[in-house]
Protein backbone atom coordinates (compact mmCIF):
# COMPACT_ATOMS: atom_id res chain seq x y z
CA UNK A 1 0.00 0.00 0.00
CA UNK A 2 1.43 3.63 -0.88
CA UNK A 3 0.79 6.18 1.41
CA UNK A 4 2.07 9.76 1.54
CA UNK A 5 4.21 9.49 4.79
CA UNK A 6 7.66 11.47 4.07
CA UNK A 7 11.27 9.98 4.63
CA UNK A 8 12.51 11.17 7.69
CA UNK A 9 15.46 12.06 7.88
CA UNK A 10 16.81 9.99 10.76
CA UNK A 11 18.85 11.03 13.41
CA UNK A 12 20.45 7.89 13.59
CA UNK A 13 21.93 8.11 9.82
CA UNK A 14 22.50 11.56 9.84
CA UNK A 15 26.34 12.16 9.95
CA UNK A 16 25.65 16.15 11.27
CA UNK A 17 23.77 13.91 14.90
CA UNK A 18 26.59 12.02 15.18
CA UNK A 19 28.90 14.71 16.39
CA UNK A 20 28.48 16.45 19.22
CA UNK A 21 26.85 19.15 20.71
CA UNK A 22 28.78 22.39 21.63
CA UNK A 23 29.58 23.36 17.98
CA UNK A 24 29.26 25.97 16.25
CA UNK A 25 26.09 27.28 14.91
CA UNK A 26 27.38 26.95 11.55
CA UNK A 27 27.37 23.24 11.54
CA UNK A 28 23.52 23.65 11.59
CA UNK A 29 23.37 25.00 8.41
CA UNK A 30 21.98 23.63 5.29
CA UNK A 31 23.11 24.46 1.57
CA UNK A 32 20.14 25.73 -1.12
CA UNK A 33 20.56 26.96 -4.34
CA UNK A 34 18.09 30.21 -3.50
CA UNK A 35 15.78 31.51 -1.69
CA UNK A 36 12.80 30.99 -2.99
CA UNK A 37 9.85 29.20 -1.27
CA UNK A 38 9.97 26.20 -3.63
CA UNK A 39 13.72 25.54 -2.97
CA UNK A 40 12.95 25.93 0.57
CA UNK A 41 10.44 23.74 0.35
CA UNK A 42 11.74 20.95 -2.15
CA UNK A 43 15.06 21.00 0.48
CA UNK A 44 13.18 20.27 3.55
CA UNK A 45 10.55 18.17 2.35
CA UNK A 46 13.10 16.27 0.91
CA UNK A 47 14.76 15.44 3.98
CA UNK A 48 10.85 14.56 5.55
CA UNK A 49 10.98 18.39 7.53
CA UNK A 50 7.95 20.68 7.20
CA UNK A 51 4.43 20.48 8.05
CA UNK A 52 3.17 20.42 4.41
CA UNK A 53 2.55 24.25 4.13
CA UNK A 54 4.89 26.97 2.92
CA UNK A 55 7.75 27.98 4.92
CA UNK A 56 9.71 30.67 5.88
CA UNK A 57 13.22 30.47 4.77
CA UNK A 58 15.42 30.80 7.93
CA UNK A 59 18.17 32.17 6.78
CA UNK A 60 21.05 33.34 9.17
CA UNK A 61 19.56 37.20 9.44
CA UNK A 62 16.25 35.52 10.48
CA UNK A 63 17.29 34.09 12.91
CA UNK A 64 19.31 36.59 14.36
CA UNK A 65 16.36 39.14 14.32
CA UNK A 66 13.87 36.62 15.79
CA UNK A 67 16.61 35.95 18.62
CA UNK A 68 17.79 39.59 19.11
CA UNK A 69 14.86 40.41 21.23
CA UNK A 70 15.67 37.98 24.01
CA UNK A 71 18.17 40.21 25.73
CA UNK A 72 21.25 38.65 28.01
CA UNK A 73 20.46 34.55 27.42
CA UNK A 74 22.83 32.01 25.78
CA UNK A 75 20.78 31.08 22.90
CA UNK A 76 22.80 27.47 22.63
CA UNK A 77 21.77 26.95 26.24
CA UNK A 78 19.24 23.70 26.32
CA UNK A 79 15.76 24.45 26.73
CA UNK A 80 14.68 21.03 26.70
CA UNK A 81 15.65 17.45 25.44
CA UNK A 82 12.37 16.28 23.44
CA UNK A 83 11.20 12.32 22.93
CA UNK A 84 11.10 10.27 20.84
CA UNK A 85 14.22 11.67 19.19
CA UNK A 86 15.59 13.48 21.75
CA UNK A 87 16.31 15.97 20.44
CA UNK A 88 17.79 19.37 21.76
CA UNK A 89 15.89 22.31 21.86
CA UNK A 90 18.26 25.35 22.11
CA UNK A 91 16.95 28.95 22.05
CA UNK A 92 18.46 28.84 18.74
CA UNK A 93 16.66 25.88 17.36
CA UNK A 94 13.35 26.75 18.57
CA UNK A 95 13.87 30.14 16.55
CA UNK A 96 14.74 28.61 13.38
CA UNK A 97 11.31 27.43 13.98
CA UNK A 98 9.69 30.27 14.36
CA UNK A 99 11.00 31.72 11.57
CA UNK A 100 10.25 28.81 9.40
CA UNK A 101 6.08 29.26 11.28
CA UNK A 102 6.14 33.03 10.55
CA UNK A 103 6.56 34.45 14.01
CA UNK A 104 7.38 37.86 15.06
CA UNK A 105 10.15 37.57 17.24
CA UNK A 106 7.76 39.45 20.18
CA UNK A 107 6.15 35.61 19.94
CA UNK A 108 9.80 33.91 20.88
CA UNK A 109 9.53 33.85 24.52
CA UNK A 110 5.80 32.17 24.20
CA UNK A 111 7.33 30.04 22.14
CA UNK A 112 10.51 29.33 24.13
CA UNK A 113 7.91 28.44 27.58
CA UNK A 114 6.03 26.15 25.52
CA UNK A 115 8.76 23.95 24.60
CA UNK A 116 9.88 24.05 28.22
CA UNK A 117 6.28 23.10 29.95
CA UNK A 118 6.51 20.78 27.09
CA UNK A 119 9.19 18.58 29.07
CA UNK A 120 7.30 18.74 32.84
CA UNK A 121 7.19 15.14 33.33
CA UNK A 122 3.57 15.41 34.23
CA UNK A 123 3.08 15.77 31.05
CA UNK A 124 4.64 12.89 29.05
CA UNK A 125 5.42 14.28 26.27
CA UNK A 126 6.69 10.53 24.90
CA UNK A 127 2.87 9.41 25.80
CA UNK A 128 1.55 12.18 23.89
CA UNK A 129 3.75 11.76 20.57
CA UNK A 130 3.51 8.04 20.39
CA UNK A 131 -0.40 7.68 20.96
CA UNK A 132 -2.60 6.41 18.01
CA UNK A 133 -4.68 9.28 19.35
CA UNK A 134 -5.38 12.58 17.79
CA UNK A 135 -3.94 14.76 20.82
CA UNK A 136 -2.16 17.90 20.45
CA UNK A 137 -0.10 20.38 22.41
CA UNK A 138 -3.38 23.63 23.06
CA UNK A 139 -1.05 26.72 23.92
CA UNK A 140 -3.22 29.48 26.34
CA UNK A 141 -1.23 32.66 26.21
CA UNK A 142 -2.28 34.50 29.80
CA UNK A 143 -1.48 38.08 30.52
CA UNK A 144 0.24 40.92 29.46
CA UNK A 145 2.10 38.51 26.73
CA UNK A 146 -1.59 38.41 25.02
CA UNK A 147 -1.52 42.20 24.47
CA UNK A 148 2.49 42.14 23.61
CA UNK A 149 2.10 39.27 20.84
CA UNK A 150 -1.11 40.13 19.77
CA UNK A 151 -2.93 37.19 20.17
CA UNK A 152 -6.25 37.28 19.60
CA UNK A 153 -8.34 36.19 22.31
CA UNK A 154 -11.53 37.94 20.65
CA UNK A 155 -13.90 36.97 18.22
CA UNK A 156 -12.83 33.67 16.27
CA UNK A 157 -9.69 32.88 19.18
CA UNK A 158 -9.10 29.26 18.25
CA UNK A 159 -8.27 30.73 14.29
CA UNK A 160 -7.85 31.85 11.51
CA UNK A 161 -6.83 35.00 10.85
CA UNK A 162 -4.32 35.77 13.26
CA UNK A 163 -0.68 35.81 13.25
CA UNK A 164 0.44 35.45 16.72
CA UNK A 165 -2.22 32.60 17.45
CA UNK A 166 -1.63 30.62 14.10
CA UNK A 167 2.12 31.04 14.43
CA UNK A 168 2.75 30.41 17.76
CA UNK A 169 0.96 27.21 17.58
CA UNK A 170 2.38 26.11 14.51
CA UNK A 171 6.07 26.80 15.48
CA UNK A 172 4.79 24.64 18.60
CA UNK A 173 4.07 22.15 15.67
CA UNK A 174 7.41 22.41 14.40
CA UNK A 175 9.57 21.86 17.18
CA UNK A 176 7.74 18.90 17.68
CA UNK A 177 8.18 17.36 14.03
CA UNK A 178 11.72 18.45 13.64
CA UNK A 179 13.45 18.72 16.95
CA UNK A 180 11.35 15.70 18.79
CA UNK A 181 10.87 13.90 15.93
CA UNK A 182 6.84 13.01 16.31
CA UNK A 183 6.91 12.27 12.52
CA UNK A 184 3.65 10.83 11.25
CA UNK A 185 4.96 7.52 10.84
CA UNK A 186 8.03 6.69 13.13
CA UNK A 187 7.57 9.49 16.06
CA UNK A 188 3.31 10.04 16.31
CA UNK A 189 1.66 7.07 15.37
CA UNK A 190 -1.97 9.06 15.77
CA UNK A 191 -4.30 7.25 13.71
CA UNK A 192 -5.89 9.73 11.30
CA UNK A 193 -3.65 12.92 12.76
CA UNK A 194 -6.02 15.95 13.20
CA UNK A 195 -6.32 19.61 12.64
CA UNK A 196 -4.80 20.52 15.78
CA UNK A 197 -1.86 19.40 14.72
CA UNK A 198 -0.91 21.72 12.56
CA UNK A 199 -1.73 24.85 14.82
CA UNK A 200 -3.45 25.33 18.07
CA UNK A 201 -2.89 28.46 20.10
CA UNK A 202 -5.57 30.23 22.10
CA UNK A 203 -5.53 33.62 24.50
CA UNK A 204 -6.83 33.77 27.41
CA UNK A 205 -10.28 36.54 27.11
CA UNK A 206 -8.77 38.29 30.66
CA UNK A 207 -11.07 40.90 30.11
CA UNK A 208 -14.49 39.09 29.67
CA UNK A 209 -13.08 36.70 32.69
CA UNK A 210 -15.42 37.79 35.73
CA UNK A 211 -12.86 35.33 37.81
CA UNK A 212 -9.76 35.64 38.41
CA UNK A 213 -7.63 34.58 35.37
CA UNK A 214 -6.59 31.45 34.75
CA UNK A 215 -3.06 31.40 35.53
CA UNK A 216 -3.51 33.09 38.99
CA UNK A 217 -6.19 30.25 39.24
CA UNK A 218 -2.99 28.03 39.17
CA UNK A 219 -1.02 29.96 41.64
CA UNK A 220 0.96 31.40 38.78
CA UNK A 221 1.04 35.09 39.85
CA UNK A 222 3.53 36.24 36.97
CA UNK A 223 2.46 38.98 34.42
CA UNK A 224 2.57 36.69 31.57
CA UNK A 225 2.13 32.95 31.39
CA UNK A 226 1.30 29.75 28.66
CA UNK A 227 -0.93 26.68 29.50
CA UNK A 228 -0.09 23.57 27.47
CA UNK A 229 -3.20 20.76 27.15
CA UNK A 230 -2.75 18.12 25.50
CA UNK A 231 -5.97 17.81 24.08
CA UNK A 232 -8.27 17.00 21.52
CA UNK A 233 -9.60 19.45 18.72
CA UNK A 234 -12.62 21.81 20.82
CA UNK A 235 -15.92 20.50 20.33
CA UNK A 236 -18.38 23.33 20.05
CA UNK A 237 -21.61 23.69 22.85
CA UNK A 238 -23.94 26.09 22.08
CA UNK A 239 -26.74 27.60 24.21
CA UNK A 240 -28.64 30.46 22.30
CA UNK A 241 -31.07 30.85 25.23
CA UNK A 242 -30.41 30.35 29.05
CA UNK A 243 -30.08 32.98 31.36
CA UNK A 244 -28.65 30.88 34.03
CA UNK A 245 -26.24 28.36 34.65
CA UNK A 246 -27.59 24.91 34.63
CA UNK A 247 -28.79 24.79 31.28
CA UNK A 248 -25.73 26.15 29.78
CA UNK A 249 -23.73 23.67 31.86
CA UNK A 250 -26.15 20.79 31.28
CA UNK A 251 -25.29 21.21 27.24
CA UNK A 252 -21.45 21.27 28.25
CA UNK A 253 -21.75 18.55 30.39
CA UNK A 254 -23.53 16.65 27.63
CA UNK A 255 -20.66 17.46 25.26
CA UNK A 256 -18.30 15.76 27.90
CA UNK A 257 -20.34 12.64 28.69
CA UNK A 258 -19.49 11.21 25.37
CA UNK A 259 -17.84 7.48 25.44
CA UNK A 260 -15.56 7.86 22.78
CA UNK A 261 -12.95 10.01 24.60
CA UNK A 262 -10.56 8.84 26.46
CA UNK A 263 -11.83 10.51 29.24
CA UNK A 264 -13.98 7.87 29.54
CA UNK A 265 -11.79 5.27 30.62
CA UNK A 266 -8.74 7.26 31.72
CA UNK A 267 -10.10 9.09 35.15
CA UNK A 268 -6.79 11.58 35.43
CA UNK A 269 -7.41 13.06 32.16
CA UNK A 270 -8.30 17.11 32.25
CA UNK A 271 -11.30 18.58 30.56
CA UNK A 272 -10.52 22.32 29.67
CA UNK A 273 -14.11 24.10 29.51
CA UNK A 274 -13.58 27.32 27.23
CA UNK A 275 -16.23 29.82 28.37
CA UNK A 276 -17.41 32.32 25.31
CA UNK A 277 -17.80 35.87 26.99
CA UNK A 278 -21.33 35.61 27.31
CA UNK A 279 -21.45 32.20 29.02
CA UNK A 280 -18.73 32.86 31.63
CA UNK A 281 -21.33 36.59 32.44
CA UNK A 282 -24.09 34.45 33.36
CA UNK A 283 -21.96 31.93 35.28
CA UNK A 284 -21.03 35.64 37.22
CA UNK A 285 -24.45 37.04 37.09
CA UNK A 286 -25.42 34.08 39.42
CA UNK A 287 -22.40 34.24 41.77
CA UNK A 288 -20.97 31.19 40.37
CA UNK A 289 -16.73 31.09 41.19
CA UNK A 290 -15.15 29.23 38.63
CA UNK A 291 -15.04 26.47 40.76
CA UNK A 292 -19.05 26.09 41.43
CA UNK A 293 -18.59 25.59 37.16
CA UNK A 294 -16.12 22.91 37.52
CA UNK A 295 -18.26 21.30 40.50
CA UNK A 296 -21.28 21.11 39.04
CA UNK A 297 -19.71 19.84 35.74
CA UNK A 298 -18.07 16.97 37.73
CA UNK A 299 -21.55 16.54 39.21
CA UNK A 300 -23.31 16.59 35.59
CA UNK A 301 -20.99 14.87 33.84
CA UNK A 302 -21.86 11.16 34.30
CA UNK A 303 -22.42 8.51 32.17
CA UNK A 304 -24.01 4.97 33.62
CA UNK A 305 -21.04 2.44 34.78
CA UNK A 306 -22.68 -0.09 33.42
CA UNK A 307 -22.26 1.11 30.29
CA UNK A 308 -18.81 2.10 30.33
CA UNK A 309 -17.80 -1.70 31.81
CA UNK A 310 -19.94 -3.03 28.77
CA UNK A 311 -17.53 -1.30 26.61
CA UNK A 312 -13.81 -1.14 27.77
CA UNK A 313 -11.70 -3.89 28.48
CA UNK A 314 -9.53 -1.59 30.51
CA UNK A 315 -10.31 1.50 32.72
CA UNK A 316 -7.37 3.56 34.11
CA UNK A 317 -9.72 4.55 36.73
CA UNK A 318 -9.05 5.94 40.12
CA UNK A 319 -9.68 3.14 42.98
CA UNK A 320 -13.18 4.71 44.28
CA UNK A 321 -14.45 4.69 40.73
CA UNK A 322 -13.78 1.20 40.65
CA UNK A 323 -16.49 0.82 43.53
CA UNK A 324 -19.34 2.20 41.32
CA UNK A 325 -21.63 -0.70 40.28
CA UNK A 326 -25.44 -0.85 39.42
CA UNK A 327 -26.99 1.89 38.62
CA UNK A 328 -23.85 4.32 39.24
CA UNK A 329 -23.34 6.98 37.40
CA UNK A 330 -19.85 7.14 36.67
CA UNK A 331 -17.95 10.69 36.19
CA UNK A 332 -15.98 11.63 33.10
CA UNK A 333 -12.99 12.41 35.52
CA UNK A 334 -11.98 11.31 38.98
CA UNK A 335 -11.85 15.15 40.61
CA UNK A 336 -13.32 18.67 40.03
CA UNK A 337 -10.32 19.90 40.01
CA UNK A 338 -9.57 18.24 36.36
CA UNK A 339 -11.71 20.27 34.79
CA UNK A 340 -9.88 23.64 34.05
CA UNK A 341 -12.28 26.59 33.26
CA UNK A 342 -11.36 29.86 31.42
CA UNK A 343 -12.64 32.00 29.28
CA UNK A 344 -12.12 33.23 25.63
CA UNK A 345 -13.88 34.20 22.17
CA UNK A 346 -15.83 37.22 21.45
CA UNK A 347 -19.84 38.19 21.11
CA UNK A 348 -21.94 35.30 20.88
CA UNK A 349 -22.91 31.74 22.95
CA UNK A 350 -20.83 29.41 21.62
CA UNK A 351 -18.78 27.69 23.95
CA UNK A 352 -16.37 24.65 23.52
CA UNK A 353 -14.99 21.67 25.25
CA UNK A 354 -11.28 20.29 25.20
CA UNK A 355 -11.05 16.63 26.38
CA UNK A 356 -7.43 15.30 27.00
CA UNK A 357 -5.82 12.23 25.89
CA UNK A 358 -6.10 10.67 29.03
CA UNK A 359 -2.37 10.09 30.38
CA UNK A 360 -0.85 13.87 30.57
CA UNK A 361 -1.79 16.63 32.84
CA UNK A 362 -1.60 20.26 31.99
CA UNK A 363 1.29 22.80 32.75
CA UNK A 364 0.99 26.71 33.10
CA UNK A 365 4.33 28.23 33.53
CA UNK A 366 5.25 31.94 33.74
CA UNK A 367 6.94 33.36 30.14
CA UNK A 368 10.30 33.56 30.73
CA UNK A 369 12.53 33.72 27.39
CA UNK B 1 23.64 29.95 -0.15
CA UNK B 2 22.50 28.57 3.57
CA UNK B 3 19.72 28.18 5.65
CA UNK B 4 19.41 26.89 9.11
CA UNK B 5 18.75 23.24 9.31
CA UNK B 6 15.58 22.56 12.02
CA UNK B 7 16.17 19.73 14.07
CA UNK B 8 19.38 20.56 16.26
CA UNK B 9 21.57 17.95 17.76
CA UNK B 10 20.48 14.82 19.44
CA UNK B 11 20.78 14.73 23.53
CA UNK B 12 21.33 11.17 24.00
CA UNK B 13 22.44 8.51 21.59
CA UNK B 14 19.78 5.77 20.78
CA UNK B 15 19.96 2.44 22.84
CA UNK B 16 21.37 -0.29 21.32
CA UNK B 17 18.93 -3.27 21.43
CA UNK B 18 20.14 -6.14 23.45
CA UNK B 19 22.42 -8.81 21.35
CA UNK B 20 19.82 -12.40 20.66
CA UNK B 21 19.86 -15.31 22.50
CA UNK B 22 21.20 -17.66 20.10
CA UNK B 23 19.76 -20.78 21.51
CA UNK B 24 16.93 -20.79 24.04
CA UNK B 25 17.19 -24.32 25.80
CA UNK B 26 17.77 -23.92 29.53
CA UNK B 27 16.64 -20.40 29.03
CA UNK B 28 14.25 -18.02 30.93
CA UNK B 29 11.67 -15.60 29.74
CA UNK B 30 10.31 -13.40 30.97
CA UNK B 31 7.14 -11.59 29.65
CA UNK B 32 6.57 -7.48 30.25
CA UNK B 33 2.54 -6.57 29.30
CA UNK B 34 2.71 -3.31 27.80
CA UNK B 35 -1.13 -2.65 29.11
CA UNK B 36 -2.58 -3.16 25.59
CA UNK B 37 -5.82 -5.01 25.30
CA UNK B 38 -5.18 -8.49 25.10
CA UNK B 39 -0.96 -8.10 24.88
CA UNK B 40 -0.71 -10.16 27.86
CA UNK B 41 -3.16 -13.05 26.51
CA UNK B 42 -0.81 -13.16 23.25
CA UNK B 43 2.60 -12.41 24.71
CA UNK B 44 2.16 -14.98 27.43
CA UNK B 45 1.31 -17.71 24.60
CA UNK B 46 4.21 -16.26 22.58
CA UNK B 47 6.64 -17.02 25.65
CA UNK B 48 5.12 -20.69 26.52
CA UNK B 49 4.80 -21.84 22.72
CA UNK B 50 8.63 -20.64 23.11
CA UNK B 51 9.21 -22.31 26.08
CA UNK B 52 7.68 -25.53 24.88
CA UNK B 53 9.62 -26.12 21.33
CA UNK B 54 13.06 -25.13 22.76
CA UNK B 55 13.59 -26.11 26.52
CA UNK B 56 13.28 -22.64 27.99
CA UNK B 57 10.84 -21.66 30.97
CA UNK B 58 8.62 -19.20 31.62
CA UNK B 59 9.78 -17.28 34.86
CA UNK B 60 8.66 -13.92 34.99
CA UNK B 61 5.10 -12.40 33.97
CA UNK B 62 4.69 -9.07 34.84
CA UNK B 63 2.98 -5.71 34.25
CA UNK B 64 4.84 -2.44 34.41
CA UNK B 65 4.38 -2.20 38.10
CA UNK B 66 2.91 1.33 39.75
CA UNK B 67 0.40 3.18 37.84
CA UNK B 68 0.62 0.67 35.07
CA UNK B 69 -0.81 1.62 32.11
CA UNK B 70 0.14 1.86 27.78
CA UNK B 71 0.79 5.14 28.21
CA UNK B 72 3.34 5.16 31.18
CA UNK B 73 6.98 3.72 31.59
CA UNK B 74 7.81 0.76 32.90
CA UNK B 75 9.15 1.07 36.78
CA UNK B 76 12.90 0.36 38.01
CA UNK B 77 11.96 -1.81 40.16
CA UNK B 78 10.20 -4.01 37.68
CA UNK B 79 12.87 -3.26 35.24
CA UNK B 80 15.60 -4.40 37.74
CA UNK B 81 13.38 -7.94 38.70
CA UNK B 82 13.26 -8.64 34.73
CA UNK B 83 17.07 -7.93 34.20
CA UNK B 84 17.47 -10.97 37.60
CA UNK B 85 14.96 -13.27 36.81
CA UNK B 86 14.95 -13.60 32.44
CA UNK B 87 17.14 -13.91 29.84
CA UNK B 88 14.79 -13.13 26.92
CA UNK B 89 11.75 -10.37 27.27
CA UNK B 90 9.07 -10.44 25.11
CA UNK B 91 7.01 -7.32 25.16
CA UNK B 92 5.28 -4.92 22.46
CA UNK B 93 5.47 -1.34 22.27
CA UNK B 94 2.05 -0.58 20.57
CA UNK B 95 -1.44 -1.99 19.75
Amino acid sequence: MKTSIPKYDSPVSDDRNQRDTGDTADRYMLDVTDESPEEIQRAYEERGWGDGLPLVPPTSARVEAMLAGLGAVDPDEPVATLPPRFGVATRRTIAVNAVLAGCLPVHLPVLITAVRALVRPELNLRGVNATTHPVAPLLIVHGQATDDGGYNAGTGAFGPGNRANATTGRAVRLVLLHVAGAVPGPGDASTQGGPAKYTYCVAENLRATPWEGYAASRGVLSPSAVTVHCGEAPHNVHDMDADAPRPILDKIASAMATLGQNNVCISQGEYFVALCPEHAAVMAAHGWTRTDVASYLFDRARVPVATVRANFGSLAWAQWMRSLDGSDLVPMTAHPDNIRVFVTGGPGKHSSVIPSWGMTASVTVPVEP
Amino acid sequence: MQIYRPDGAVGSGPHALAPPVPVLTGKRIGVLDNGKPHARLLMVQMAEHLAKRSGATVTVVTDKGRGHNAATPCSDQVLDTLVKEADLIITGSAD
